[in-house]
């Protein structure tokens, strides 16, 4: 099984046995590095898509939401990416093989294509039309925020 | 076992015991998903209410939203931010009531909960003496030193609230021998 034998590779790499032989508190701190990703990214996509449905700071332009919404979406996605990324590839064989890791990555591909083609296109208009600033809010938000719940069942799955 | 136990702190023990296996309690802690589901709930809420708090923390500090005035910000921010953090203390309640014996004998729970009087304290404190005195208009104008203060305090302690809760797994019990 190819899927089984890039699992392994992944675990046994040296970036791997650095951290699951470091302390265990390493990897508590990449898992508090992770948590504030997460918690950055989601508050950005709540704040852009309250401004989109009309409830948050209406009167104020979408350029000046969208700017404090782009600063935090991309701390936090950097933030979640890295330390995700690490903690994977020390843990990789556990998780790698569970359904709801699989689902986590399948909403997380949704999430930023939905991110590139639609979201941050709607943001750059001043005036989007509302079926759009909708339609980007509400996909952005299930998407997203689904990424976070499939991540924190994967410790009980 | 000669270790003397306070009996304020046996009392907290046995009440805690009391909780956790309550039958609330053990409903949530033997599910296999309303513990989750609250957990994810958590997270969810956490993220709404300390992004949010960010944002306007930020904006005291002059470094978001520089052309919208702080009283607007304060007043269009704050139904939500205060909703999310009813949810976040709903569901971190619940999260408890499941899992109280091992939470009062865990070295970053007590943290967390001294910093979340202390940001309540300081939520408080600008709410009563500070926000009243911010104006309206004239949105570029620096806010007061005291809303400055309130918003690095605000930054700081909530951090260190996310980085104890997270840390809660991760720290061994300060019970040697466990509970009594």
């Amino acid at each position: 099984m190819r899927l089984a034998a890039v699992l392994d590779t992944l675990q046994n790499s040296a970036v791997a046995h650095a951290i699951s032989k470091s302390d265990h508190l390493v990897g508590a701190t990449l898992q508090v590095v992770h948590i504030f990703g997460i918690v950055l990214l989601l508050s950005s996509l709540v704040l852009v898509s309250l401004r989109l449905l009309g409830w948050l700071l209406p009167e104020a332009p979408l350029s000046v939401v969208a700017r404090e919404g782009r600063r935090f979406f991309r701390i936090g996605v950097t933030l979640a990416v890295v330390s995700g990324t690490l903690i994977f590839i020390a843990t990789a064989k556990l998780y790698g093989t569970k359904w709801i890791f699989g689902l986590k990555m399948v909403l997380f591909a949704a999430a930023v294509a939905i991110h590139v083609l639609l979201l941050s296109r709607v943001l750059r208009q001043e005036q989007p039309s509302p079926a759009a600033a909708r339609t980007a809010a509400a996909l952005s938000l299930v998407l997203w925020f689904g990424v976070g719940f499939a991540g924190r069942m994967i410790g009980f799955a | 076992m000669n270790e003397v136990v306070p009996p304020v702190l046996a009392g907290l023990y046995a009440w805690a015991e009391k909780i956790e296996y309550s039958a609330v309690g053990t409903a949530i802690a033997e599910s296999r998903y309303l513990f989750v589901l609250i957990e994810g709930l958590h997270l969810a809420a956490l993220a709404v209410a300390f992004g949010l708090l960010l944002l306007v923390d930020l904006r005291l500090l002059g470094a978001a939203l520089g052309t919208v005035p702080v009283k607007r910000v304060l007043s269009q921010l704050r139904p939500w931010i205060i909703g999310a953090f009813a949810l976040v203390f709903v569901s971190g309640g619940l999260l408890f009531w499941s899992a109280a014996a091992r939470m009062v004998a865990n070295p970053a729970f007590a943290i967390k909960l001294v910093l979340i009087v202390l940001a309540g304290i300081n939520a408080l404190y600008f709410e009563v003496a500070v926000s009243r005195g911010l104006v309206g208009e004239g949105a570029v104008a620096a806010t007061p030193r005291a809303a400055r203060l309130a918003g690095i305090a605000s930054i700081t302690l909530w951090s260190l609230i996310i980085v104890s809760g997270r840390l809660i797994p991760y720290l061994p019990s300060w019970v040697p021998g466990g509970i009594p």
